[in-house]
């Protein structure tokens, strides 16, 4: 369930002489949609197995004795389980044989599909209940990972905070889910680290460890490992809360809804916007698929552009003004049309259950003047595939969009990945645009790349000389 | 090891004889960055590089570093020398790779906003450049006149524009840095894909040169402001100027850039330059946007400037405390030596903080001034200097000040920046049990400590006996505070300039 996971486990599988001559794409898809034709039953029984004891956290420490019992510094008594409870964990878990266990971490919610490699005999911690947020006097929060992104942004508006990252994508995701996730938290002006201070993690020894500062920035302290790590932070330590650097709620707010009609304007306007000195609080872009999902009651128009702003109550006219000059080429304007996000917590769920029923196959970064070319691309791919094609995306200050297609389609392993190679084929061929999904990862065969990994994947295997944070499996 | 003569002919087989210096004079030059360092210091480290070598491409960068395979000695990677903890200056001498040479731009994408440079170049080098395309960049580094990129990058720099444009880590796309085997490493995806595709960049940024030597760097532009304007104001105390920051903070308003400092500095300017402005607390804020936007911002910062007493200065005034807003460190002309300290501080302790380093100043009898800036909603930068003459034998005393402020610092739940050679007992008060997690970074990439070795994460001496190899990191903190006890128990101030004695003594 990590990436360093599954890349170690396909780098080992093609070294394998019955898989050598095994084409590595093919044996990726071989693996992903678990395929006996190809592979041999017990490694599809390896990859079909799910973790046999799931924790629901309630408390650190209670993390902080399972990595110990794990990693063999302590014995399953101290875990101080009912003897019910005791005889169950030995015995799923099979302890006192000569085995590795591994811990690892579940995500609230996916926006796309699972990794390749589950854990195989180790334990899954579900953080669902370990859900508190502290908010400090200065504009930071403590989020325990499982805390809901919905819950920290309605209590920081309460509290007299912004939080300045929203999900592209609006689903029910915990906080935790960006980092051992693939919730696509980010804002105008920066991706979610950029809005990391610190993790509050527990070592692979069981021990309380810091990465960054909680109420500071991290810079000038030697290698910054928080940044490095957050996208993959659960495969090096067990995150349990992140130290989250908020905004002053602006006296004012308003969200402007641009209407456009052609996917070449779209793109003209959102490039304009990236290069004003405008700094909206985010941007978010829906095609007519998506707003119809967002907003079923209004009538949708072949894309629409949300800008979020803030400010003075006096200084929002000129801002609005400025954006309004920068997104030219608009079908109409509303300042009226409601956010997937200023709505109830109820009615934010609502939305995300209906969300959650298309198919993701993960992000798709390109530069804001190819948008209108590869949504058309990507409707066609589409139609091509049986699968209605839609589209989410955000702008960011440096110009890029940061985009998710979907697809109404059941979410099989074989769809997914057929409609993965589909918008790889089209990301490769719109000039800057890269897909960043999970099993674009596993294809990538840059030396570059290759290269990084290894370091990435030896660093791993440097911290976590316990081998108990979800620890490297080979076939 | 072989000898020295076979390793200067094999550099100058690599690199001609006009880039690899061996006088003297030379090494003596290479012998610190900006912070003075007293004599004694040379007893304990070889100061003095063996070598310097002047690399002009990325490839002779590769040759040296391979060539140390064979000569042993150590490889210290230097930028523009503007650091203050001694990061980019030997321990064991070795080669001395200076990167100023390697200071041209490689490739400018306007559609794709980003400019390719060599590590060599300057900031404000490259901030000319990117203007004369009609961008900017988000972020300039403090030092900007003297301090190179790949340096500010290897200290983890923040600087002008922070507030809006954001981190520097978030400003590079990516970096091409050579690795202590010889290879190239491009540290991210050529195109923009966030932290996905295994982005190590951040490794990289503070780490000292300790990793590998950046010989690229790719970052980020933006386009230029519509309007900008730079507004200061005089405040009727130190802390008053420091809650008007604040304030800022708490109004929600993301200026391109704010900062304070106090009277003393424009004393100092005074001495050396009587048309500076007259002596008080200031504070400085450069806003951007439209014009609109930039009328209502500025009506925003008066208003915010006078809760706190702060008296609007004249525009040309403002302008010229912009325009020389590079130069932060004249004062040392007066006094042969400057000491500064950089701390990051939450935003919401800056008043408290600012009161410190006055307070910290004072008791150790320094002439010093403090100046500090927002980075982000939650952290300021506080970075006092005082002065000091090292061919005097109380001068390095005033060392002590910048372990003093560093502690000061973590108390504030802060944190001093920069380890170097001189700083390293502070990197466990930094990381705490995470402190093995970064020491592991060093681990997997450079394992025989081959570039900037005995730095950042031990503090090794010029001696290569066991016993003697390496002082314990709490012992370097030892000696600080010894310095800053002598510093205290000495009976008189330190005299530079007249009108500053005559403020204190009022």
């Amino acid at each position: 369930m990590g990436l360093l996971r599954d890349w170690h486990y396909i780098e080992k599988a093609v070294q394998i002489p019955a898989l050598s001559e095994v084409i590595r794409e093919t044996l990726i898809r071989a693996l992903f949609v678990r395929d006996d034709r190809v592979l041999p039953k017990d490694l599809i029984a390896d990859l079909n197995r799910v973790p046999p004891v799931t924790v629901k956290v309630k408390d650190d420490g209670e993390v902080r004795k399972l990595v110990r019992v794990l990693n063999g510094e302590e014995s399953t008594v101290s875990l101080g389980l009912s003897a019910e409870d005791y005889h169950y964990f030995r015995t799923q878990l099979g302890v006192g044989r000569t085995r590795e266990f591994g811990v690892v971490v579940r995500p609230r919610t996916l926006l796309t599909y699972d990794w390749i490699v589950p854990e195989q005999r180790g334990v899954q911690l579900d953080f669902t209940g370990y859900a508190g947020i502290e908010f400090g006097d200065a504009h930071r929060a403590i989020a325990q990972v499982g805390a809901t992104w919905k819950q920290l942004f309605d209590d920081g508006l309460t509290k007299g905070h912004l939080v300045p990252f929203v999900p592209t994508v609006p689903l029910d995701f915990a906080i935790g889910d960006g980092l051992y996730g693939d919730a696509p938290f980010a804002s105008y002006r920066g991706e979610f680290a950029s809005h990391v201070n610190a993790l509050r993690t527990i070592s692979p020894f069981g021990h309380r460890a810091r990465l960054g500062f909680e109420e500071v920035a991290n810079n000038g302290t030697a290698y910054d490992l928080l940044h490095a790590t957050v996208p993959l932070a659960a495969e090096f330590f067990i995150p349990v809360a992140v130290a989250l650097r908020l905004e002053a709620k602006p006296a004012a707010r308003k969200t402007l809804t641009y209407a456009y009609d052609d996917g070449s304007k779209l793109a003209v306007a959102l490039d304009k916007l990236s290069r004003t000195s405008q700094t909206p609080a985010w941007v978010h872009v829906t095609d007519a698929v998506a707003s119809k999902i967002l907003r079923p009651a209004s009538a949708a128009e072949p894309f629409a552009v949300q800008v979020s702003i803030g400010g003075t109550a006096s200084g929002m006219a000129a801002k609005e003004k400025a954006i309004d000059a920068a997104m030219a080429g608009f079908t109409s304007k509303n300042g009226e049309v409601p956010n997937p996000f200023d709505v109830p917590a109820a009615a934010y769920r609502k939305t995300a259950d209906t969300v959650t029923r298309s198919l993701f196959v993960g992000e798709v970064r390109l530069p804001a003047k190819s948008v209108g070319d590869f949504v058309a691309k990507t409707r066609a791919f589409g139609d091509q595939s049986a699968a209605k094609a839609g589209i989410y995306a955000s702008l960011r200050a440096t110009g890029t969009v940061s985009s998710f297609p979907f697809f109404a389609a059941p979410k099989d392993r074989s769809k997914v990945y057929d409609l993965s190679k589909g918008v790889r084929a089209i990301a490769a061929k719109t000039p800057g645009a890269v897909f960043t999904s999970r099993l674009a990862h596993l294809w990538e065969e840059e030396a570059h790349f290759m290269r990084r990994m290894a370091f990435l994947r030896a660093l791993k295997l440097t911290i976590d000389t316990a081998h108990v944070v979800q620890p490297l499996v080979s076939p | 090891m072989a000898s020295l003569d076979y390793a200067y002919r094999r550099l100058v087989n690599t690199l001609g004889p006009e880039r690899v210096a061996r006088s003297e004079f030379e090494r003596m030059v290479y012998s610190h960055d900006f912070a003075s360092l007293p004599k004694i210091a040379l007893l304990q480290w070889k100061l003095y590089p063996d070598f310097v070598a002047l690399p002009q491409t990325t490839e002779e960068v590769a040759a040296l570093v391979k060539l140390s395979d064979e000569s042993l000695l150590q490889i210290t990677p230097r930028g523009g020398g503007t650091g203050w903890y001694g990061g980019s200056v030997p321990n064991r001498g070795g080669v001395m790779v200076d990167m100023r040479k390697m200071n041209h731009v490689v490739a400018f994408d306007p559609d794709g906003r980003t400019v390719t440079v060599e590590a060599g170049a300057t900031w404000k080098d490259l901030e000319d450049f990117v203007e004369s395309k009609g961008f900017a960049l988000p972020i300039v580094p403090v030092n900007a006149i003297g301090s190179t990129v790949g340096g500010a990058i290897n200290t983890g720099s923040t600087g002008f524009g922070a507030p809006r444009g954001g981190s520097l880590r978030d400003a590079i796309a990516r970096l091409l840095v050579v690795l202590p085997d010889g290879s190239l490493l491009k540290t991210a995806s050529d195109s923009d894909a966030d932290g996905q595709l295994a982005n190590l960049t951040p490794l990289f940024f503070g780490a000292e040169g300790t990793l590998g030597i950046i010989a690229e760097a790719t970052l980020r532009v933006v386009p230029k402001p519509e309007s900008s304007k730079a507004i200061a104001y005089a405040f009727p105390s130190l802390a008053a100027s420091a809650r008007f920051l604040k304030e800022i903070v708490e109004s929600a308003l993301v200026p391109f850039h704010a900062a304070l400092a106090s009277r003393d500095h424009f004393i100092f300017e005074r001495a050396l330059r009587p048309d500076s402005p007259d002596p008080s607390d200031v504070a400085l804020v450069a806003v951007q946007g439209s014009k609109d936007e930039v009328a209502d911002q500025e009506r925003t910062v008066d208003g915010l400037a006078a809760k706190e007493n702060g008296a609007k200065l004249v525009p040309a005034l403002a302008d010229q405390l912009w325009r020389d807003r590079y130069n932060n460190y004249s004062a040392r002309r007066l006094s042969r030596g400057l000491v500064t300290s950089y701390n990051l501080i939450p935003v919401s302790r800056l008043p408290e903080a600012v009161d410190r380093a006055v307070e910290i100043r004072d008791k150790l009898k320094l002439n010093g001034a403090v100046q500090a800036f927002l980075v982000d909603s939650t952290t300021a930068a506080l970075v006092p200097y005082v002065l000091m003459d090292d061919t005097r034998p109380s001068g390095g005393t005033a060392l002590g000040f910048v372990k003093r402020m560093g502690d000061a610092a973590f108390k504030m739940n802060g944190h001093s920046m920069g380890l170097g050679l001189f700083l390293v007992f502070n990197l466990r008060k930094m990381h705490g049990r995470a402190t093995s997690f970064i020491s592991a970074v060093k681990v997997v990439f450079d394992p025989r400590k081959k570039i900037n070795g005995g730095k950042t994460l031990e503090v090794w001496t010029k001696y290569p006996w066991p016993g003697l190899r390496a002082i314990p990191p709490p012992g370097m903190a030892v000696g600080l505070e010894i310095a800053a006890v002598l510093r205290r128990a000495k009976p008189t101030r330190d005299r530079f300039v007249r009108a500053y004695e005559r403020g204190k003594e009022e």
